[in-house]
């Protein structure tokens, strides 16, 4: 919490998006299993923290989070991820199916609070939480959504303002519930798929007023997928205390960009080096994130986004290790 | 400008209504080819994906290219494949069982029907016995499988191995793509061709289509 609370912590503080996708693994467990009983994924990511030694643990509510909380249906089967099967939203007309579910009913919030008296004594525990913009591209479905944009405008905009009491709801369930701080997701916010100037129009309003009204219960970290780069320096005025950014971003650039008004949380690959590469991949990446914060401000070492279900644990566990040996603060130079 | 150049501008800049407007022109008043009309109809989405390239569109600049493609085919389609053999091929398209990515394999679509494929499009997630039943309900010439993460690479083998079980290996070619398409994964999957973006997929159609042809 050091970090959060911005002093300089002894080492760089590790908090991989280590979550409901790859957590299973640790347990032996299958996703489905773990996404339908929220007490097996509080256990599978107790235990992760445990095995690794990492400082943040990344709660899940089972599917509590997911669109089914504005009526969406979702289905997960087998290590399959989460899967909407109906987007409620075929147009204007369907507004008002949007219909808020109490983020505490069915024992939703359990798992969350199962964690943390598993591991809140001892590292953070982050609770995760969709955009306004997110919840509307995935009750609306993503094609239909982004084709709005030239379409309707004016409905895109209202179907955002729609979604945003879930966003609430679910973000302050979570902070009664005792996370230590909020990820807001807006993966489909992210560059590589809509232009900055939709990113201001559509993604950031309702960005910046859930994130202003969610910090006042705890920090908030924003995390947008892929390149993120173009909008940095609008994402650092959202109020977000931490910015979550995903592998392609150049991690310098974006610390710079930001000035160290915002923690940078970040960006090893997921993919291409934890899901993909040997030990020694893992260790030259954990020392180019380093050598590109070093000097630049607060820092967390991350992964980029979710690790897959599919990616060793060897690779979890090198990590924490090079991290931990590579991220020591050194009185005024900051790692050695 | 000429009509075609126009209606292909029309394309690019994602103008459906203009689109459609020229479409119904160059059927009725003007002499374009069905010939002149695909060619420009690939041309553009092969700007479009370039554009898309280069950081100058985004995904909703695309799907509103798409979108004017779709509108234009509506109204040309009549005009354009009067019979079966005047279409490049018959092709089966889906994200694979695990996987809920669409743009992509819509952007394709498309792409590929602006170039005169007949397209059946099975949408995400979708099961291999669905897929299996489609190739032989239409008898497809390819099967474009979707599949964004590698992770999909169980459900592409199962594909492969229910098309081999069924004895229709060899009647369909079999094209595999997304942002994570390798050389490596293709082979691995044994697929007869992958792709990573529009200009490849079309490239690679084309050549499985002659090679079905020799």
């Amino acid at each position: 919490m050091a970090v959060l609370a911005g002093e300089t912590p002894d080492m760089v503080p590790i908090v991989p998006v280590l979550d409901g996708y790859f957590a299973p693994k640790v347990l032996g467990r299958a996703s489905d299993e773990c996404w339908l009983n929220g007490g097996c994924l509080a256990d599978c990511l107790a235990a992760a923290l445990e095995r690794f030694g990492y400082d943040g643990a990344v709660a899940e509510m089972g599917l509590g989070p997911q669109p089914s909380v504005l009526g969406c249906p979702v289905e997960v089967e087998g290590n399959d991820v989460p899967l909407v099967v109906e987007n409620i939203i075929g147009g204007r007309e369907d507004l008002d199916r949007l219909e808020l579910h109490d983020p505490w009913a069915g024992g939703k919030m359990e798992p969350v609070k199962r964690l943390i008296g598993s591991v809140g004594a001892r590292a953070v525990v982050l609770g995760t939480v969709r955009s306004p913009f997110e919840y509307a591209a995935t009750v609306r479905g993503l094609i239909e959504f982004m084709t709005d944009f030239y379409r309707d405008s004016e409905f895109v905009r209202d179907l955002i303002e729609a979604c945003k009491p879930a966003t609430l709801a679910v973000g302050r369930a979570l902070a009664q519930a005792g996370v230590d701080a909020l990820v807001i997701k807006d993966s489909f916010a992210s560059s590589s798929m809509i232009s900055p100037a939709h990113y201001e129009e559509f993604a950031y309003p309702a960005e910046a007023e859930a994130i202003g009204e969610l910090k006042t219960e705890v920090p908030v970290i924003l995390h947008i997928c892929r390149n993120s780069m173009p909008i940095l320096p609008r994402m650092a005025r959202t109020g977000a205390a931490v910015l979550e950014i995903d592998a392609p971003v150049d991690l310098a650039a974006a610390m710079e960009a930001v000035e160290g008004r915002v923690v940078i949380k970040g960006n090893i690959d997921a993919v291409a080096v934890i899901e993909k590469g040997s030990r020694e991949s893992v260790e030259q990446a954990v020392l180019s994130a380093i050598a590109a914060a070093r000097g630049r401000g607060p820092f967390i070492l991350s992964t980029g986004d979710s690790i897959p279900i599919s990616a060793p644990e060897d690779n979890v566990a090198a990590l924490v290790e090079f991290g931990r040996r590579h991220g020591k603060y050194q009185g005024a130079e900051p790692w050695s | 400008m000429e009509l075609i150049e126009q209606f292909q501008q029309a394309i690019v800049n994602g103008d459906a209504d203009r689109g459609a407007d020229l479409a119904e022109a160059m059927v009725t008043e003007a002499e374009v080819t069905p010939d002149e009309i695909m060619d420009s109809l690939a041309r553009a989405m092969e700007v479009v994906g370039g554009r898309y390239e280069t950081g100058e569109y985004f995904i909703p600049e695309m799907l509103r290219s798409a979108d004017a493609v779709e509108r234009s085919l509506a109204i040309l389609e009549p005009y354009l494949f009067k019979r079966r053999h005047d279409q490049a091929g018959v092709v089966v398209m889906g994200t694979v069982k695990g996987d809920i990515h669409n743009i992509g394999k819509n952007i394709i679509i498309s792409a590929l029907r602006a170039s005169g494929y007949e397209v059946h499009d099975l949408g995400v997630n979708v099961s291999t016995s669905k897929f299996i039943n489609k190739v032989k309900e239409v008898d497809a010439d390819l099967l474009l499988l979707s599949a964004f993460t590698t992770s999909t690479k169980p459900a592409l083998v199962d594909v492969i191995k229910a098309l081999e079980a069924e004895g229709l290996r060899e009647k369909v070619k079999v094209v595999s793509g997304g942002a994570s398409h390798s050389a490596e994964l293709a082979g691995e999957v044994g697929v007869d061709g992958f792709a990573s973006d529009v200009k490849s997929t079309l490239a690679v159609c084309r050549r499985l289509m002659d090679q079905r042809r020799e």
